[in-house]
């Protein structure tokens, strides 16, 4: 923060605009396209054979999709907790993250929706939600919470980007034609006047207050779909808080993965300070203790109780087939990113890059678990099923949309940062202002001779 | 005495090397049974359902370590008496669980009736990675029928196996059946045992102690009297319906009331007010939200 001070305006402006790709970034983004490519070709090949290209069977008729899928709904809840909660509570650091948080939010939230899709296997069928659906079904909940926050996280990006892109319009012979007319379709008629900033910042205060229940709602509604379910590892009442609390965590954890590459890439190590990435660390390990807690009461209690139906489930994630994966999530996941970032040493940007992606893969595991070992363990006995049912692998069609969906979330996370500042310039110039000023008043201050 | 204690020590150590011996000896058999795969079986079974067409199922299986693995897409010809083209019953291959089925064709009717005792041969040629091979079943023809009593307030259920000899049915002996209720998951015993055998009237005769079991909606209910897997007669099943269970009527207006099973026109008055409430609320702040950039746009054409 004490760093902008020192930085001119232009040096400032220079600094966070949009690039172009480099070769690494033409490199990147074309790996990028290339598994999305993959992906949609595995996708029409189910499209034109049906679902029987899956290895999901009548008992997990949930596989890999839905684990991607409630992952997907995880990391976009950090929108919220970083520019929603941070705002309203006046975290004064928040300006180089907020930016980030809202753009991770909007991709994954995109395919957390077009994933659900994937997994219906007909999707010319999605319109009989709305013509043929139930209000009582939670499928429905979730399908309109996710188009909710969808659009509120949109609404959210684009409000705060206004000025950011007004700027960028009057800066076109430095930018070049190449995005001139979308900037001035997106905001030419910016002006910052006094009345269009009231408007403006009303209506992030609005969207900030929205968005925050709507978010809480969309992870809590996603849990509800496997707790109001009867099975064993999903009856629980305890669902929606350990919900809330993984994507909280899994959230930072990709937030701080883009902090690092961005900083990286972009050469922002005047915005995007040590000092963030120790705030970071800190926000990041009370949410792995909390998540932790919350595992310690998803599990320990059912595990002391045994069950009878419980007990071949909870025996599998404990001792079983999934015991290396579930021991991974926990680890990789959650206690040595505590124990980790517990240190000053351990929050700073290198070692803080390797635990969020630590905390981001473990939490994909963690979804893999929650979905997939309660399915192959049903109450009711299984009947005349073939011996393939009592086992899920995921095919390569399924690994290949799914890998696909991911690629997808970082190219529309890549061309966001081609095409729009991700730090935003005109907040950071403000916060400069104001740090002046406030030196300046300091100074004026600490000049006054004591009578 | 020096050598005395040597000869001890010797003598101890000898033990210490057999039981390390042993030990490592079962512990390499052991290794070697989970890892072993051994060749692939084949079996022929024959099934006769209701008295009515008979049907052969082939199965071809391998252990794999200390289990039986299903083995798929081992195509197998089966054949009556004898392996000859004309007594080519059919051919199949078979599936992901290594089972497959044939039925026995019209054409075989005339030598099926005259008849009394049959062999079936299962063969399997020699392909890619796959040896022979052959297996055969010989079936003596038999039927089995089911039957119930009721007496002094007390049901049974009898079934009767006999067999073809000559022209004439003959009643078996000694032969376990089981008889029992066709439930969704699979057949419920009548009584308290697992199987009942039969007498020399080939009669197996079981006391029905099932009352009140849920039938459908006349209380109807399905006995089934089975002879499983037997070396001579093969698997015989045959059913009968009777009026012994308890009427299970759904209750009426079941899916009219407002609950939350019901359907999406009989959704609870307090789901719709609090679902609607939250939905209108949102999405008129997201509408709030679109106009305040619509008024930003018009200040700024203004200005």
């Amino acid at each position: 923060m004490e760093n902008l001070k020192n930085l001119s305006a232009e040096k400032i402006t220079n600094d966070l605009l949009p690039q172009k790709f480099g070769r690494r970034g033409m490199i990147w983004t074309a790996s990028l396209i290339v598994i999305c490519c993959i992906g949609a070709f595995a996708y029409i090949k189910q499209l034109r054979e049906g679902l029987i290209v899956t290895n999901m069977g009548d008992y997990v008729s949930w596989g890999i999709y839905i684990s991607n899928f409630v992952f997907f709904v995880a990391v976009s809840l950090v929108g919220s907790l970083i520019t929603a909660i941070f705002r309203l509570s006046g975290v004064p650091w928040r300006t180089p993250l907020t930016r980030i948080a809202e753009i991770i939010a909007v991709s994954n939230i995109t395919f957390a929706a077009l994933i659900i899709i994937v997994d219906m296997g007909r999707p010319e069928r999605l319109y009989f939600l709305f013509t043929h659906g139930r209000i009582q079904s939670p499928i429905l909940w979730d399908v309109i919470v996710i188009t909710t926050y969808f659009f509120l996280s949109l609404l959210l990006l684009y409000i705060t980007l206004i000025p950011d892109i007004r700027m960028m319009i009057s800066l076109k012979d430095k930018l070049g034609k190449p995005f001139s007319k979308l900037y001035h379709w997106l905001a030419s008629f910016w002006q910052g006047t006094a009345a269009q900033e009231k408007i403006r910042d009303r209506a992030i205060t609005i969207l900030c207050i929205t968005v925050i229940p709507v978010a809480f709602c969309i992870h809590t509604v996603t849990s509800w779909l496997f707790a109001t379910t009867y099975r064993p590892g999903w009856d629980s009442s305890n669902f929606g808080a350990y919900f809330v609390s993984g994507a909280f965590l899994v959230g930072a954890g990709a937030v701080v993965v883009a902090m690092y590459v961005f900083r990286r890439v972009y050469k922002l190590e005047n915005y995007i300070t040590e000092t963030h990435f120790d705030k970071m660390g800190k926000l990041t390990v009370m949410l792995a203790l909390l998540y932790l807690y919350f595992n310690v009461n998803e599990f320990l209690v059912p595990a002391f109780k045994m069950k009878k139906e419980e007990k071949d489930y909870l025996s599998g994630l404990f001792t079983g087939d999934f015991a290396p994966m579930f021991w991974f999530a926990i680890l990789i996941g959650m206690i040595i990113p505590i124990l980790v970032l517990l240190f000053k040493k351990g929050r700073k940007p290198k070692p803080m890059f390797i635990v969020g992606v630590m905390v981001v893969v473990g939490a994909w595991f963690k979804r893999y678990l929650i979905v997939t070992p309660t399915l192959l363990h049903p109450f009711l006995p299984k009947y005349d099923a073939p011996a393939r049912f009592n086992h899920y692998f995921p095919s390569w069609e399924e690994w290949a949309i799914t890998i696909g969906s991911m690629a997808g979330v970082l190219l529309i996370i890549t061309f966001f940062a081609r095409v729009f500042p991700v730090i935003s310039i005109y907040k950071t110039l403000e916060d400069k202002n104001a740090l002046t000023k406030q030196h300046e008043t300091t100074e004026q201050y600490e000049s006054v001779p004591v009578s | 005495m020096k050598q005395l204690n040597n000869m001890k020590v010797y003598q101890y150590h000898k033990y210490i090397i057999i039981m390390v011996l042993l030990f490592g000896t079962s512990v390499c058999t052991i290794n070697a049974q989970d890892s072993a795969v051994s060749k692939t079986e084949l079996s022929v079974s024959y099934f006769l359902p209701a008295n009515k067409v008979p049907y052969l199922e082939v199965s071809t299986k391998k252990k794999v370590g200390r289990k039986f693995e299903p083995v798929k897409n081992i195509p197998v010809s089966v054949y009556l008496s004898e392996a000859e083209p004309t007594n080519l019953l059919g051919k199949v291959t078979t599936d992901a669980s290594g089972k497959g089925r044939i039925g026995i064709p019209a054409s075989f009717k005339n030598t099926w009736d005259s008849l009394n005792e049959f062999k079936f041969i299962a063969q399997s040629d020699s392909s890619a990675g796959q040896e022979s091979l052959s297996a055969d079943i010989t079936i003596k023809k038999a039927i089995l029928t089911v039957d119930t009593t009721s007496a002094d307030g007390t049901r049974m259920v009898t079934a009767q196996l006999k067999e073809k000899s000559g022209n004439d049915w003959v009643a078996i002996k000694n032969i376990d059946m089981k008889l029992g209720i066709k439930r969704m998951l699979g057949n419920l015993s009548v009584g308290d045992e697992a199987t009942y055998t039969s007498d020399s009237t080939g009669v197996s005769s079981a006391e029905f102690k099932r009352d009140s079991l849920p039938g459908d909606q006349k209380g109807n209910i399905i006995l089934v009297a089975e002879v499983d897997d037997n070396d001579t007669y093969g698997n015989l099943v045959t059913e009968k319906n009777v009026n012994w269970g308890a009427a299970v009527k759904p209750p009426k207006n079941f899916f009219a009331q407002r609950t939350l099973w019901s359907t999406r026109f009989e959704t609870p008055i307090w789901l719709l007010i609090v679902a609607y409430s939250i939905g209108i609320g949102v999405w008129c702040v997201i509408f709030y939200l679109i106009w305040q950039i619509v008024k930003i746009k018009r200040l700024g054409a203004n200005a």
